[in-house]
């Protein structure tokens, strides 16, 4: 176990050697582009004995990743914002096949270079699981959680975390550095299911097809899928805080402060870290607001918003994301989850960040008081604020 | 390059499912079949959208219409990472997914020198979706996408000649083949097969259904193609070295090959004038390279 003060695409591309990443494959886009670079450099170095596969395009990369995960090897594979538009198409295929491909996407708004979660929610309609990283530390542990996750037979889905542009790709915090044989001992090798080697492949899958059920159940089996994989989530974040002394709330939420609360709010990404000053401030001034740091965004976690739902007034969700004609994700499954609580809080929907706008302490402290005062009086307005 | 086969020498062995899905005298699936009798079973194919459906019964990997040469690169570099380099990655893809839409990745793929199989079943046309254009559909040919009206009558451009561009790749290996000569055919698979990198076999597969000919006539067709020098036979190692397999006396008048076709039922005197001179020049300059044993591009 070693210390070392990285920027956040350091600590990606360290997680990355750690996990034993076989295949790994990225074209360059700003703010990942150096995610690329360390790699390249390891393996160069014969620090890293992965095949890096430069490509001309990230739809390309994606599907060089998919084909390796897909034969047996452990694949890793990298972008933000317009390169994650360009891989949209063979995303769909990756998780409809089933295989455990990991991706970090490193923030880029749809409508800029700066960050906001545009890109990678956009792609919520893909049947990946999503998770939304803090900082620097918590990127390397979900690098590594991701492939357990994503691995686990009950799963077997592709996985994506995301962490904010600049904000964290490029800053440098300090970061723990598990020890290689740890990683080995909690993270067992790779094997692909089903096989395609022709000495192993199952007759029935021979030429190709093989029964996925009909037109309508593979979406239904596949929407199981994701929606179960919470537990494996909830799992392996328990597990990785045993081993490695470390882990993000449940897995899927973390909460702050939310002891006695009367209301929340909810941040996703490094607003989450800019937030836990504004809640220590307002609790400092008396006003009983917590925060939860929403880690996991698809699965959505249904359950503990419910269980928050009912213990607090209102919850303001500060969505770094908008579906243009729509309103905030985030905000929508937060208020689809409660809808049928007895006694349901207000929620809120702030949007913020959006274009890496700055968002400093101060207006997040003001979400907290509005999100307050609905749950004090109710009847708050449910058009969305842009902080 | 190739050495010479003679018909016993065709392996025995059919991997081919049946019933398939293929048309009746669909020359894909007859690519299908003799190219994969020289492939054998070690190999895994890989499918991009086209037809038809299911071919051969290997195990199989499939991936979205643009990403052949990412889907093959991904595979050989995922058994290099777990070390079982000795199964063949072959994609068998048509002309819509190579010339075209998968251009790029397949471009990049050849540049990167990947240790895989793209064998091309050329139909000139997207047939899968009904007979629509692609770069590879010869000049004048009726498609749906290029109709012959009271306007515009069948398609005005010329076909992208992808042996040379790959060739311009210096690719260690790339071949043109016909479902007419199969002893060519499987002679230079089992060539490909002991060449490390990235081998390209373009097969011409007639279409009865897109091309409009009676389906019993495929291998005639094919062999009228090779006949009157549209479908040359040839071989180009490393982008540079160069040897045309098939060289007639004469080649037969380009009409032989164009009136059977309903596709090129419209055609004007200066049409296939127009048809008979480019297959001329072109032939030539075959000629000129397979003299100096040296591709002119």
């Amino acid at each position: 176990m070693s210390f070392e003060v990285m920027v956040g695409n350091k600590a990606t591309a360290t997680a990355v050697k750690l996990a034993r990443v076989q295949v790994a494959s990225a074209f360059p886009v700003t703010p990942q582009t150096t995610i690329t670079e360390y790699l390249s450099d390891m393996v160069a170095n014969g620090e890293l004995d992965a095949e890096f596969v430069n490509v001309e395009g990230e739809l390309s990369s994606h599907v060089v990743v998919q084909a390796a995960s897909r034969v047996g090897a452990r694949t890793f594979v990298c972008t933000s914002g317009p390169g994650q538009l360009y891989m949209h198409h063979p995303m769909h295929q990756t998780s409809d096949n089933r295989l455990p491909v990991v991706m970090a996407t490193v923030h880029r708004g749809n409508k800029g270079m700066m960050p906001d979660h545009t890109d990678l929610m956009s792609q919520m309609w893909t049947g990946w699981i999503q998770l939304y990283v803090e900082h620097n530390q918590e990127a390397l542990d979900t690098c590594l959680m991701a492939y357990k996750i994503a691995e686990d037979d009950r799963v077997r889905l592709p996985l994506a975390f995301g962490y904010d542009g600049y904000v964290l790709s490029y800053t440098a915090e300090p970061v723990e550095i598990p020890a290689q044989e740890d990683v080995d001992d909690w993270l067992p090798p790779y094997k692909a299911s089903p096989s395609i080697l022709p000495d192993e492949v199952l007759p029935e899958h021979l030429g190709g097809s093989w029964d996925r059920g009909g037109p309508q159940e593979r979406w239904q089996k596949h929407h199981e899928v994701i929606v179960n994989a919470k537990d494996v989530i909830v799992e392996v974040n328990e597990s990785f805080g045993k081993k490695f002394g470390r882990s993000y709330g449940n897995g899927l939420i973390e909460e702050y402060r939310t002891e006695g609360a009367e209301a929340i709010i909810v941040a996703m990404g490094s607003l989450a870290g800019t937030a836990r000053t504004a809640i220590d401030r307002l609790q400092d001034d008396g006003l009983k607001v917590g925060l939860v740091k929403l880690k996991c965004f698809l699965p959505f976690p249904k359950e503990d918003f419910q269980e928050i739902g009912k213990k607090v007034g209102a919850i303001g969700m500060i969505d770094r994301n908008i579906c243009l004609g729509h309103g905030g994700a985030a905000y929508t499954q937060i208020r689809n989850a409660i809808y049928d609580l007895e006694d349901r809080p207000s929620v809120l929907e702030f949007i913020a960040g959006m274009g890496g706008k700055e968002v400093r302490v101060d207006d997040i402290y003001k979400v907290g008081e509005k999100t307050l005062k609905a749950a004090k009086s109710g009847g708050v307005s449910t058009a969305e604020v842009w902080v | 390059m190739s050495t010479r086969i003679n018909r016993l020498q065709i392996p025995m062995e059919e991997l081919t499912i049946n019933p398939g899905s293929a048309c009746s005298g669909c020359g894909a699936a007859l690519a299908a079949r003799l190219a994969f009798k020289a492939i054998g079973p070690n190999a895994i194919r890989h499918r991009i959208p086209s037809c038809p459906d299911a071919t051969t019964a290997h195990p199989v990997a499939t991936s979205v219409l643009e990403s052949g040469g990412a889907m093959l690169t991904g595979t050989w570099r995922g058994l290099k990472a777990i070390g079982r380099t000795d199964v063949q990655v072959v994609g068998f893809f048509g002309d819509g997914g190579t010339y075209d839409i998968g251009f790029q990745s397949l471009s990049a793929a050849a540049e990167r020198n990947e240790n895989i199989w793209v064998i091309i079943k050329d139909n000139e046309a997207f047939m899968n979706t009904g007979n629509q254009r692609s770069g590879s559909t010869p000049i004048f040919a009726r498609t749906s996408t290029t109709p012959v009206g009271s306007v515009i009558k069948g398609k005005q451009m010329r076909k992208k000649n992808i042996p040379k561009i790959f060739a311009a790749h210096g690719i260690p290996y790339l071949a043109t083949a016909s479902v007419a000569y199969p002893e060519d055919l499987i002679a230079k698979i089992n060539y490909g097969k002991t060449v490390e990198g990235f081998k390209m076999l373009i097969i011409q597969a007639p279409c009865p259904v897109g091309w409009r000919y009676d389906g019993a006539k495929t291998i005639a067709m094919a062999r009228l193609g090779v006949q009157t020098g549209i479908w040359p036979l040839f071989e180009i190692i490393d982008g540079e070295n160069f040897k045309l397999n098939y060289k007639p006396r004469e080649l037969k008048p380009v009409t032989e090959y164009l009136k059977p076709q309903a596709r090129f039922r419209h055609l004007t005197d200066d049409n296939i004038s127009l048809i008979q001179e480019d297959t001329a020049k072109e032939w030539e300059t075959l000629l000129k390279s397979d003299e100096l044993g040296r591709v002119i591009l």
